[in-house]
């Protein structure tokens, strides 16, 4: 039987316009679809992600680190050397094609933010998909409130985004910190993980969002610290990254008790979270 | 409305032989192992036709291959291109299928179909006529009674065989069914009353010949109620040795994995690959981490797939009663023996 309808599986070639190295493990490749029509039809909301190919190494989940207001026409993905395609995919130079297919994923709930003070925690890569809300807020300045980034990292060198922190932190109304979790010569900043920097910054619970994302372990103790801060669980939010084949809900690698991550996910508030057996709480 | 014929046994061979010439036919034959397996028919003449014993596998192999091309590629400085690959089988018509296989592919109907369309199971399931063969005697393994799709089935078939000894009693329940009645009408004869009451006694005494007992029912509940200990789960998760063989036999085991396998250091194909959601690498991610601990939660979320979050979103198990794990299990820690220790207080 012929097939008209369209092949979920298909991607389509994607040019790599830029590589931003951001530290010695990641970098942000700034992407666009080959095809002209393509690129100017693709539509994303920021906590999506796409199926990323890389020419015989498969497909692996990555999540958008930009926002479409702030970067028209292009498309960034943040990427950590983890594995095969991650390590295939750092050896690629401009001019590279690898390709796309998405978006997916439930995305953060942009209007449920607004009028809101926003409060982001990054823990190393965990920053890409907040970049991309990050982003889509301050291309809309006029619709949040304060703007509260904490973000830690291993070591300074392991600092990654620099550009992005440094452009953030000129922004009217918005505050940066920065802490590692062990100094290097040289390094006056804060020292700890991220959670401690909860005590340094004024925080209005009730009238604030928290955006959460970064390693297992740091998700679980940011999440705990800021109900302890008096957050509500509605009104904090993860992402969750878990290991994905086909990014559409069938190949159930990304379960999660009776949900799938790629459908139901990746963003979760840490109240959905309660209900569920996840790692990042465990 | 369903409408009833009688197919004299003396002219099953010759049906069969019109069906090959209009379908692609794959019924349950013996091979020269012995061993009972759903497989093309070259020869009408010659086929090794079984309707005695439960064949090793069901249809699952047919409609979502164990490993398929989705695409092939090209990937050289020039760029990197992507072409779908569809196989398109010719129409098929699938004889001999039991309620427990008929109920699973119902099932994977659903999950192929909802949240996403997916072309390579429908583009086979629509060219696809199914006659099933109700089960007189239920298999030494089988429990379809206790997951209420068999051993007589309502649904899903195009005709519905019922062996009546010399005969068969065949309902027509979909419009496929009817057309192949109506095109080669010489084979089939009005059903009498008698031969209906027949049918019905037949499936009474199908029913009361289960040799086991699993109370899967009261496994959903105990699951639903969030009853069953913690013990349960570390008891199987020991015994199970982690070969997926329940996963590969499972009629409804529907999760697979995509790979990329090159061909040549410019081009290669995509494949499409059975998974299980029991083997340690399932949800392991880049980097290593892993959400689920292998040892003890992965044979745990199969069963709770199966039995409770199917039953919460289908409102019916995933478990149709085959009873296949059930022999291929060397461990002991099939769904026979879950719903076993399940059910104990």
């Amino acid at each position: 039987m012929p097939h008209t309808q369209s092949d979920p599986y298909l991607p389509q070639p994607a040019r790599i316009l830029r590589v931003i190295g951001e530290n010695s493990q990641i970098k942000t490749f700034v992407l666009a679809f080959t095809d002209p029509a393509v690129n100017a039809s693709f539509r994303y909301q920021p906590g999506q992600f796409l199926m990323v190919s890389v020419p015989h190494c498969g497909e692996a989940p990555i999540s958008i680190s930009s926002a479409q207001q702030a970067t028209p026409g292009e498309i960034h993905l943040s990427v950590r050397r983890a594995g095969k395609l991650t390590s295939a995919m750092h050896l690629l130079a401009e001019g590279a094609i690898i390709a796309l297919r998405g978006p997916y994923g439930r995305f953060f709930p942009m209007s449920d933010l607004c009028g809101k003070n926003l409060l982001f925690v990054g823990g190393g890569i965990g920053l890409a998909p907040l970049r991309a809300v990050i982003q889509s807020c301050l291309a809309d300045r006029g619709r949040f409130g304060a703007i509260t980034i904490l973000y830690g990292s291993r070591t300074p060198s392991d600092i990654a985004f620099r550009a992005d922190l440094a452009c953030w932190e000129q922004e009217a109304g918005v505050q940066c910190l920065l802490t590692v979790d062990t100094p290097e010569p040289g390094w006056s900043g804060a020292v700890g993980v991220v959670p401690k920097l909860l005590d340094q910054v004024a925080l209005d619970p009730a009238a604030s969002k928290a955006l959460v994302c970064g390693p297992p372990l740091m998700i679980k103790f940011t999440l705990a610290a800021l109900s302890a801060k008096g957050f509500a669980d509605q009104d904090i939010i993860t992402t969750l990254e878990r290991h994905m084949k086909c990014g559409v809900g069938l190949c159930r690698h990304c379960h999660l008790d009776n949900k799938l991550v790629c459908v139901d996910g990746p963003v979760f508030t840490k109240a959905e979270l309660n209900t569920l057996h996840v790692m990042e709480l465990a | 409305m369903s409408s009833s014929h009688i197919l004299k046994k003396d002219h099953l061979i010759p049906l069969l032989r019109k069906l090959g010439k209009a379908y692609r036919l794959v019924a349950p034959m013996q091979n020269r192992h012995g061993d009972t397996l759903f497989a093309e028919v070259a020869s009408v003449e010659t086929m090794a036709l079984d309707l005695d014993h439960q064949p090793q596998e069901s249809l699952k192999p047919f409609l979502f291959p164990q490993q398929e091309v989705i695409a092939a590629y090209e990937a050289d400085q020039a760029g990197y291109a992507l072409h779908p690959r569809y196989a398109a089988p010719p129409p098929t018509l699938y004889f001999g299928v039991r309620s427990c296989d008929l109920a699973a592919i119902l099932y994977m109907d659903v999950i192929f179909s909802q949240r996403t369309r997916e072309p390579h199971y429908l583009g086979r399931r629509h060219n696809t006529v199914l006659v099933g063969l109700n089960c007189n005697a239920p298999f030494p393994n089988c429990f379809c009674d206790a997951t209420k799709n068999g051993p007589f089935s309502e649904l899903g078939a195009d005709l519905q065989l019922t062996d009546l000894g010399d005969r068969f009693l065949v309902t027509a329940g979909r419009a496929q069914g009817e057309t192949i009645v109506s095109r080669w009408p010489q084979f089939f004869s009005a059903a009498e009353e008698a031969e209906i009451k027949k049918q019905y006694q037949l499936y009474l005494e199908a029913r009361g010949g289960f040799q086991r007992q699993v109370h899967v029912d009261l496994a959903i509940r105990r699951l639903a109620e969030g009853m069953v200990d913690e013990a349960v789960w570390q008891q199987l998760s020991l015994r199970c040795q982690d070969c997926a063989g329940c996963a590969y036999v499972c009629p409804t085991c529907t999760c697979f994995t995509i790979v990329d396998q090159p061909r040549s250091a410019t081009s290669g194909e995509r494949l499409r690959c059975w998974d299980a959601c029991t083997f340690a690498g399932f949800t392991r991610m880049a980097g290593g981490h892993n959400p689920v601990e292998p040892k003890k939660a992965a044979i745990k979320h199969r069963f709770l797939h199966k039995l409770k979050y199917d039953v919460e979103k289908h409102g019916r198990p995933s478990c149709v009663g085959c009873g296949r794990c059930l022999d291929i299990c060397f461990g002991g820690t099939d769904i026979a023996r879950f719903v076993e220790l399940a059910s104990e207080e």
